[in-house]
């Protein structure tokens, strides 16, 4: 898994650096799918998913030197132009509206520290996802890929708010991504 | 009154991670996170969340000719995209916020202004920066939707809470608002806000006529 990330990290960083259209096509042959799920999953059409994915990889051939491997993996960079796009493409067809231009470098100024270790954080982020109970992860995807509000899931899937908040909750302190401990800190 | 950090929520976190929320919220999130490091590196674990999800997407088969006719339009491109120079005169905002035109500055009751950022609206929805005088507290309001607030410069204080740079406040429509600056200095927040503000009190009869927030 780790080894394949850095794979097309790698690829992005020679599209990047030589426009080299072999790597961009081994990384359009793996990602273009899944972004094209991806927005199917949110519930667009499969045109408007297919022009959505195609558009996406246009970003990546574009904005391919803005790409750090010492920030995120492919995957999350990519997925990080999937949503800054997701809105404006699923509100394309009933009234259009600019997506702002979040900065595809992922927002903040990286503390010097914190740079450590984006491979030792990949793998410690995989290897805690893939330990999640499996209703824990069905309520992740629901909010990533339906983009559904807690009081969404909890009509949808019949179940008390309550427990939807508390298995959310639960998920992202197992991923070390929950905010509490901040909160009390000064 | 509070001393701690006002962080934004864990849920308002997710939905920023997934894109799924509103574009003034999402950009006064933004400010948030690039004025607390320690916040924007979780926002970037769960970005990380749905890099992995995707991954784990079951693919769905492209047209035929996808790829060429992605190749055919990065062939007309003319190559990087040059990064958007800053276009507001207020070289002290956060990033997130220099890329944006600013409208002028609209007198809001006595030591109050506000002037529009041209980030993109949802509806009803839009982000201002609201500009405060020490000792001043805006006319009291209720919301008729969400506002988050980020402080960007000084301080104010609720009935309750206290609200330093960095910090960020979700009000619901529940929330009676009256905000007063404690800071030396004026108070600079950014804000997006839903719906109208409906103004009471007395201070609030007078200039409900003349204010369009």
């Amino acid at each position: 898994m780790t080894g394949a990330v850095d794979d097309y990290g790698r690829l992005i960083e020679a599209v990047a650096a030589t426009r080299d259209r072999d790597a961009f096509a081994r990384l359009f042959e793996h990602f273009a799918p899944r972004l094209k799920a991806y927005l199917m999953r949110a519930g667009a059409p499969p045109g408007a998913a297919e022009d959505f994915a195609q558009d996406a990889m246009l970003t990546v051939w574009r904005k391919a030197d803005l790409f750090d491997p010492r920030r995120a993996s492919a995957a999350t960079w990519i997925f990080t132009i999937a949503r800054n796009r997701r809105l404006d493409a699923l509100r394309r067809e009933s009234r259009p509206l600019p997506a702002p231009e979040m900065s595809l470098a992922l927002e903040e100024p990286e503390q010097p520290d914190a740079l450590v270790s984006e491979a030792e954080e990949a793998a410690r982020l995989n290897a805690a996802m893939s330990e999640l109970p499996p209703e824990q992860l069905d309520l992740l995807r629901l909010a990533f890929f339906q983009g559904d509000a807690h009081s969404e899931i909890a009509r949808k899937l019949n179940l008390p708010l309550g427990t939807v908040k508390s298995r959310i909750r639960k998920a992202m302190i197992k991923l070390r991504i929950a905010l509490e401990p901040l909160r009390e800190t000064p | 009154m509070t001393a701690a950090q006002h962080n934004v929520s864990d849920e308002r976190l997710l939905s920023y991670a997934a894109g799924t929320l509103s574009p003034p919220e999402a950009v006064v999130v933004a400010t948030h996170l690039a004025l607390r490091p320690r916040v924007a590196a979780v926002a970037r674990r769960l970005q990380g969340v749905g890099g992995r999800l995707l991954e784990e997407l079951e693919p769905q088969a492209m047209q035929p000719d996808a790829l060429a006719r992605v190749l055919a339009r990065a062939e007309t491109d003319s190559g990087r995209v040059e990064a958007a120079p800053p276009a507001n005169d207020m070289p002290g905002l956060p990033e997130p916020l220099r890329r944006y035109g600013l409208g002028p500055w609209r007198w809001m009751g006595p030591g109050v202004r506000v002037r529009d950022v041209h980030a993109p609206r949802d509806g009803d929805c839009r982000v201002i920066l609201l500009e405060i005088q020490p000792g001043r507290q805006t006319p009291r309001h209720t919301h008729g939707g969400v506002e988050l607030t980020c402080v960007l410069e000084g301080a104010y204080a609720t009935e309750i809470q206290r609200f330093d740079v960095g910090d960020l406040e979700e009000a619901g429509e529940e929330t009676l608002h009256q905000p007063r600056v404690v800071s030396d200095a004026p108070c600079l927040c950014v804000a997006a806000l839903d719906g109208q503000i409906l103004l009471d009190g007395w201070l609030g009869r007078i200039f409900q006529p003349f204010v369009k927030l």
